[in-house]
């Protein structure tokens, strides 16, 4: 057995350690914050700057796509747009000059979300700055997740809770948007706020009040009592029984699931 | 021209139309856009609003070098060409100025729309010819008063109503619905309903909405003014299709200048109730003066 | 210029045949349903040979601190028995902050801490959280799959205590794992009141999902962005009241006071180098787990910062330790493409529906067991039976057939419940609504850590733990959807105890490091190479050429 634990670290090694150049068959340059760099060539841009070198601060943190912190600004040869990615998200190409965003500055309004209205009218109020949108999309086309950056921002601007929620759900807050917006909205933190508010629209659901109200009036401590007192194999029969009765996707079953259980 | 990229989900007939609804009516404005819905379909029309539209831009910019503020009215034009259609219509005075002059305003100089286009780049170009239309020029120029007058249900017989255009409707000429000066297209419908529509001389002035802001005191004395002129000419009703008149006459009427104020309603809410419109469609109860004792005693709601 | 591989769908062309196997067999494993799950002397054998935490050569028996004599993971070990990095004597503890609460770590737990520690009368400005990387950066905010939560009428938090000590091998802390589950009801009501959107049906209600080794569907997801919802609505809350914030500022070694109570901590500034004195009457650590060590040389789906800093200082301090000898594998990480190995194939996808396949289309193995148990089929599929696939860099691999998902709940099911992935694919040119993803094990989770009571106390007095840096709620083997409920319940929990705690209490009379005395000598005296240092704070990734390269000049 200890051969397979080898032969699996082995096999990774390029992604738990630095890469090591005799690995490599393929190779592009890139240009970081101007300087030229010859980097493996399937890999990310942030992989790729620690290849280079770079031993990250700021500018990594998931590095999963899920949070934002490598924001990454870049043109490519021959091109003038200005174009943006996450920098563990996105492979590395022949030619890339580019530039993380280490912070955003953004100014964050305070509210005590229970005293505000569960309506559009907070959006202006806390972010007046709204007002100044021309519709340029630019937000849009920075945005690294795709969203319709702008479509929420107009959104916002009639107050549709629901309409923000949907379009902007998915966003990672990483202030692209931000940066580049020619009105200097803070287009992540509207959508934060219409989202919270949008959610206390919606009531806890029935079934979630009366658990916590059992489970508060002591409904459940009887049957913990008798549970807590069981031996090993007693309680390892009990857990059988559920599993073997009630557990997980039976034939079709996973169709259902996520209606009733 | 049916734009091949973007299928349209809404089918083409002449009866449905792409409107352009703005913000004012998606909030406090909502009485005019149920009523006016309400008012189409009695009138076999229906008002489909545009998929993604976006703020009309709200102030038209003046500056001719601006081309960024003309970008958000172009791209609703951008959305109705990717429907495949020609034609948008508007219920706000507001957005209805801004809309119709961007269009002018590119469409006058392809050097512009080039360049606002160019700004766009990955997205689709606008290619000109869309031509907006405020609801009135739709009633008036292709369903015809005489056809609103056939259909009408509940003639508004006796109602002395004061048609308050403001001037966005009118003003600049070119994209102006009616004479400036002179205008007469409310008049005519509210004639067609049964009502008795009055002339006052302030109808066709600004009600203020810009200082609003700035210099609420000039707003009331507008105001003031306006509502004062009104009631002289003997009116019981002010009847407006702009959403910033309709909250600056409802709003800044002062109890001390007349202990009862005149209702301010949006023309459609008329055109509904005498079109039959049944009476809780017509948003009367989301206005700040109701109108409904004044009707009842008509034996209208 | 070398000869580019060829793709197919974002796949190597060799891959296609083993691709088209998977499609042939998806009908019939359709009707079928997956195979059976195993009895748990099945999964007992299965883990013995298979799994990374019983292959001999992972561990080895502690040398010094309080855990002496037991077992821990080598690449841990390495890091309990090393030296500070500051050492008494060497820095002037010159008070620089002076809070009430100090929270270490920005994820879901130390959020938490902050706003129950205010909501228990602590003033905002009597707490500071300082976090090593930006406040969010976590495992919390990469949690994809979901909470659990007993609270629809078929389940009960009975239930759910039995599934999750079945989870752990019955080795979970009986009295800890009872608060979880007994809080989750509430924790999911109190979420939702500030406006966090858990997915709901066309009705409203909660749409909830299975987890491996649950028995009743419990999971509360917000699509595939479950912790993110979570944290960035808490953070937003935590930005509302003003509490006290340090970035790039970790804790590099904890502070006690003359009774050898913790009592603050000394903070690094990363961009500086700058260090200060924080004299707090509680420390909450909630630094989270230790992913980033790479053990058994794993990958892993954890973020930049998870190299078990609150792990080390803990237990300099005197805290114990517990089941440090297991460490949870994810089954499916990403195998492919290169640029994500490792990452999280949430668990959701097999709750949805989609089986674990290999090479030659045959469903191996029930796709919700334990994730232990899981993750060693896989291991066996693809190393010993060898019915696996080989990427262009030599991992291994078996499918997981996403599309099925499609089949079983229509179309567009995968976009609008997984969004995350179904991006992360594209953007690497593959379609998982159409053609299967490979997966391999990946380094998830730390089971073990610092022992805690229901409330997070441990038995140092003034130091409170909670999320993954705590061990024993879990046992030896974490269920999914229990490690963000963990956060939520013991985040709020430690808080609530750490107020407490500080009422009526004066500031510490002295901060000191002296508790690294005693340590340190037992160290020297097992011989522990004297370059060994910790807390490491960053992994360390730069390529080999310019590591040999370098020279520090200034």
């Amino acid at each position: 057995m200890p051969e397979i634990m080898d032969r699996i670290r082995e096999a990774n090694r390029a992604v738990t350690t630095g890469i090591d150049d005799s690995a490599v068959k393929h190779w592009v340059t890139v240009y970081i914050m101007g300087k030229a760099y010859r980097v493996p060539a399937d890999i990310t841009i942030m992989q790729a700057m620690e290849y280079a070198g770079y031993r990250f601060v700021r500018g990594a943190g998931c590095r999963a796509g899920f949070c934002g912190a490598c924001a990454t600004v870049y043109r490519t040869a021959g091109d003038w747009r200005l174009k943006t990615a996450l920098a563990c998200q996105t492979r590395v190409e022949d030619g890339m000059y580019l530039v993380q965003i280490p912070f955003t500055p953004a100014e964050k309004p305070a509210y005590a979300i229970e005293e505000e209205p569960a309506d559009g009218t907070p959006l202006l109020k806390y972010f007046p700055e709204l007002a100044r949108c021309v519709a340029c999309n630019t937000c849009t086309k920075a945005c690294p997740q795709d969203l319709e950056v702008m479509d929420y921002i107009q959104a916002a601007l009639r107050g549709d809770l629901e309409a923000i929620t949907e379009l902007s759900f998915d966003c990672i807050q990483c202030g692209l948007c931000a940066m580049r917006c020619p009105a200097e909205i803070t287009h992540y933190h509207v959508a934060q706020l219409a989202r919270r508010l949008y959610g206390r629209s919606l009531p806890v659901p029935k079934h979630v009040e009366e658990r916590v109200r059992e489970i508060e009036s002591g409904v459940y401590a009887e049957e913990f009592e008798r549970i807590l007192s069981l031996g090993r194999e007693e309680i390892e029969e009990l857990y059988k029984k559920e599993q073997r009765e009630k557990g997980g996707l039976k034939s079709r079953d996973a169709s259902r699931v996520t209606r009733n259980g | 021209m049916p734009d091949a990229k973007n299928p349209s989900p809404i089918t083409h007939h002449p009866s449905r139309i792409p409107y352009f609804p703005g913000c004012a009516l998606k909030d406090q404005a909502e009485a005019f856009e149920e009523s006016a819905r309400a008012a189409m379909a009695a009138l076999g029309y229906e008002l489909a609003e545009l998929p993604r539209w976006n703020c009309c831009g709200t102030v038209y910019s003046l500056a001719t070098d601006d081309l960024m503020r003309h970008l958000g009215p172009v791209r609703n034009l951008v959305r109705v060409q990717e429907l495949g259609e020609t034609r948008l219509v508007t219920l706000c005075a507001m957005c209805y100025n801004t809309l119709a002059r961007s269009s002018r305003f590119v469409g006058a100089d392809p050097e512009r729309l080039e360049r606002i286009n160019a700004f766009m780049d990955e997205e689709a170009d606008y290619r000109g010819g869309v031509e907006v239309l405020h609801l009135l020029q739709l009633l008036r120029d292709e369903v015809g008063f005489e056809e609103i007058e056939a259909k009408v249900k509940k003639p508004l017989a006796g109602v002395r109503v004061a048609p308050y255009y403001g001037c966005m409707l009118l003003r600049p000429r070119e994209v102006g619905i009616d004479a400036p000066d002179s205008p007469e297209v409310l008049e005519a419908l509210f004639s067609a309903l049964g009502a008795e529509p009055l002339d006052f001389p302030q109808k066709a002035e600004c009600c203020g909405a810009y200082q609003t802001v700035s210099d609420p005191e000039i707003v009331r004395e507008r105001v003031r003014e306006i509502v004062s002129a009104a009631r002289r000419a003997g009116a019981e009703l002010i009847a407006t299709s702009c959403p910033l008149c309709q909250f600056n006459l409802e709003t800044h009427q002062s109890v001390a200048h007349h202990p009862s104020p005149i209702t301010v309603v949006y023309f459609t809410q008329l055109l509904a109730l005498a079109l039959g419109v049944p009476e809780d469609k017509l948003g009367f109860a989301g206005l700040k003066f109701d109108p409904r004792p004044l009707l009842s005693e008509r034996e209208l709601v | 210029m070398a000869e580019k591989l060829k793709l197919v769908r974002g796949y190597p062309e060799y891959m296609l045949e083993s691709i088209e196997a998977v499609q042939a067999t998806r009908a019939q494993r359709l009707e079928e349903g997956p195979p059976p799950g195993m009895s748990l002397e099945e999964r007992e054998e299965l883990l013995k040979k298979y799994h990374p935490d019983y292959a001999p050569g992972g561990k080895r028996p502690l040398v010094a601190g309080p855990n002496k004599g037991e077992l821990a993971p080598n690449e841990v070990a390495d890091l309990l028995e090393a030296y500070p990095l500051v050492e008494p004597g060497e820095l002037e503890l010159k008070v620089d902050i002076d809070v009430d609460i100090l929270i270490l770590g920005g994820g879901l737990a130390g959020t938490m801490a902050a706003i129950w520690a205010h909501t228990q009368g602590v003033p905002p400005d009597r707490i500071l959280l300082a976090t090593k990387l930006r406040h969010g950066d976590s495992n919390s905010i990469m949690a994809q799959g979901g909470t659990q939560a007993a609270d629809k009428p078929y389940d009960s938090p009975v239930i759910h205590f039995l599934d999750a000590l079945g989870g752990g091998h019955f080795t979970n802390k009986p009295d800890v794992l009872k608060a979880l589950v007994e809080d989750a009801p509430f924790i999911v009501k109190w979420l939702t009141e500030l406006g966090c959107l858990f997915d709901r049906d066309e009705n409203g209600e909660f749409v909830e999902d299975w987890g491996g080794g649950t028995s009743r569907p419990r999971m509360h997801a917000a699509r595939d962005y479950t912790g993110m919802e979570e944290l960035r609505v808490i953070r937003d809350e935590f930005r509302n009241r003003g509490f006290g914030l340090l970035e790039f500022y970790p804790a590099v070694e904890l502070l006690t006071d003359p009774k050898g109570r913790v009592a603050g901590a000394v903070l690094w500034n990363m961009e500086t180098d700058e260090y200060k004195v924080v004299r707090a009457k509680a420390v909450v650590l909630a630094t989270g787990g230790f992913g980033r060590l790479h053990i058994r040389g794993f990958p892993t789906t954890n973020h930049y910062g998870a190299t078990a800093d609150g792990l080390v200082l803990a237990y300099r301090a005197g805290a114990v330790l517990r089941d440090l000898d297991t460490v949870q594998y994810h089954p499916t990480g990403a195998a492919y493409p290169q640029q994500i190995v490792g990452l999280l194939i949430t668990e959701k996808v097999r709750g949805l529906g989609a089986q674990v396949v290999n090479r030659e289309g045959e469903a191996f193995v029930y796709p919700l067991e334990p994730r232990d148990v899981e993750a060693a089929a896989i291991i066996r599929e693809c190393y010993d039976r060898e019915k696996c696939l080989v990427t262009p860099t030599g991992l291994r691999g078996v499918w997981l057939d996403s599309p099925m998902i499609e089949e079983l709940h229509g179309e567009g099911t995968i976009e609008r419940r997984l969004p995350a992935m179904f991006r992360m694919y594209q953007r690497f040119g593959i379609d998982m609504r159409r053609d299967p993803i490979l997966v391999f094990p990946t380094l998830h989770y730390q089971n073990g850590g610092v022992e805690t009571d229901p409330w997070g106390r441990t038995n140092v007095e003034g130091l409170f733990v909670a999320g993954e840096v705590t061990g024993g709620v879990h046992g030896k083997n974490r269920l999914m959807g229990n490690s963000t409920l963990d956060c939520l319940v013991f985040g709020r929990r430690a808080g609530i105890a750490a107020a407490d705690y500080v009422k009526g209490k004066g500031a510490p009379k002295a901060v000191t490091l002296d508790h690294l005395k005693g340590f340190v000598e037992e160290l020297r005296a097992a011989g522990v190479p004297e370059e060994r240092r910790s807390p490491i704070l960053l992994p360390d990734y730069r390529g080999k050429r310019v590591l040999a390269r370098m020279i520090d000049l200034l």
